[in-house]
């Protein structure tokens, strides 16, 4: 698992590991119980201040997608998984409506828009079938 | 955290020094508070290494004050430095040692050294501990005296330009190392770096200093606006440092 932050991105380092264990927790990489490495350990792995860490560790549990445990760590609560996917469709679709307005107004037809979304939604479907370029490949399932 | 309830552990209050005619502190105030961690950026001659030898206790201010750890650095000199990892940034070992005779030298001399720890840094950042200091690189010479500040767990540590000489992946070893073991709370830093991505990644707050002068200070996420759009340096830190650098004939 990779959590090394990146300061030249817009979003804080703090909220890049709010997000990354949200994303570990969507995908099952980590799941109910599981815990999350101490304040230290992320710092020295994210590359981040260790402030920083305990800041995106409150927020997570804020979320109620961890808890910390006196002396013993932050553990994924029950409804981690739960509260993850619901964070992360929620984060995604807003950043997805506001990528296709900006597409739109930059003057991409709706149609060729369409067409692209088929295509990544079938490339994700089966990775290992290689896709038709994004040209006006539509209808594929 | 809760720095709010202890004294800072570096206050600083319009200190001012001069080398003959030349002004190298010019009315410099800042506070470092207990757990966190301060970037001091500054280009070559901005005064760095004067502020860190003040903060040693090597000299007496022009005026102004200074206070470490609830001490006046040059009145209590010897009392403070034994609490405060120092690592400068050229190496002031003696040529002649390992970091084996080095560790072996320092271990008895502090009841609070963490031989396990030091083993553990001395493996990750792969120091090699039978070759003399005037052997080394800088790079390797400065990794191993980092191990060494950190050994004895001070609740100080002065870092001067630490990243210097070093390779990207040794950077971010060292970095990782640092940041790993720093106790959480109880551990404070004062970093003088013009690494502007290693600053942004190791400290709390910044103070950007120009010929003598504090041109911008406080928590580093005030300093740069969240919701800025990607720089190609951390998070608008480079504008910054520009600006806080640029000439100050304006403002004069």
């Amino acid at each position: 698992m990779d959590w090394t932050t990146d300061p030249t991105l817009s979003t804080t380092p703090s909220r890049q590991i709010v997000d990354k264990v949200l994303d570990a927790l969507a995908r099952g990489e980590l799941g109910a119980g599981d815990s999350l490495p101490s304040v230290r350990k992320m710092a020295g792995l994210a590359l981040v201040n260790h402030n920083t860490v305990a800041r995106a560790y409150r927020e997570l549990e804020v979320l109620g997608a961890v808890q910390g445990q006196n002396g013993r760590g932050v553990f994924v609560t029950d409804a981690g998984p739960a509260v993850a996917a619901r964070e992360r469709s929620a984060s995604t679709l807003e950043a997805a409506r506001q990528a296709l307005e900006e597409a739109l107004r930059a003057g991409h037809d709706p149609q060729s828009l369409r067409a692209l979304l088929d295509h990544l939604a079938a490339a994700q479907g089966s990775p290992e079938t290689p896709v038709q370029g994004p040209g006006p490949a539509r209808k594929t399932a | 955290m809760n720095s709010s309830t202890t004294n800072p552990v570096i206050r600083l209050n319009n200190v001012h020094h001069r080398f003959g005619k030349k002004p190298v502190l010019d009315g410099v105030s800042f506070e470092l508070p207990q757990g966190e961690t301060l970037a001091l950026l500054g280009s070559n001659g901005a005064g760095k290494t004067t502020l860190l030898n003040l903060l040693l206790g090597l000299f007496k201010p022009k005026s102004g004050t200074a206070e470490v750890l609830g001490l006046t650095p040059h009145k209590h000199g010897r009392k403070l430095r034994p609490q405060v990892g120092f690592v400068p940034a050229i190496p002031d070992v003696y040529d002649w040692m390992t970091p084996r005779d080095l560790y072996r030298f320092l271990a008895p001399q502090y009841r609070t050294w963490n031989a396990a720890a030091v083993d553990e840094d001395i493996e990750r950042l792969s120091v090699p501990m039978d070759i003399r200091f005037r052997d080394l690189s800088r790079g390797q010479a400065m990794k191993a005296m980092t191990i060494a500040a950190l050994g004895f767990e001070p609740p100080l540590l002065l870092l001067d330009e630490p990243f210097a000489g070093l390779d990207p992946t040794a950077r971010e070893d060292l970095l990782a190392a640092l940041l790993e073991r720093i106790d959480t709370g109880r551990q404070s830093i004062l970093i003088a770096t013009h690494n502007l991505e290693m600053a942004a990644r190791l400290a709390d707050r910044v103070v950007i200093l120009h010929e003598g002068r504090v041109t911008q200070a406080g928590p580093i996420d005030q300093l740069v606006p969240e919701a800025q759009p990607p720089k190609p340096l951390p998070r608008g830190l480079h504008e910054l440092f520009v600006r806080g650098t640029q000439d100050q004939e304006s403002v004069r």
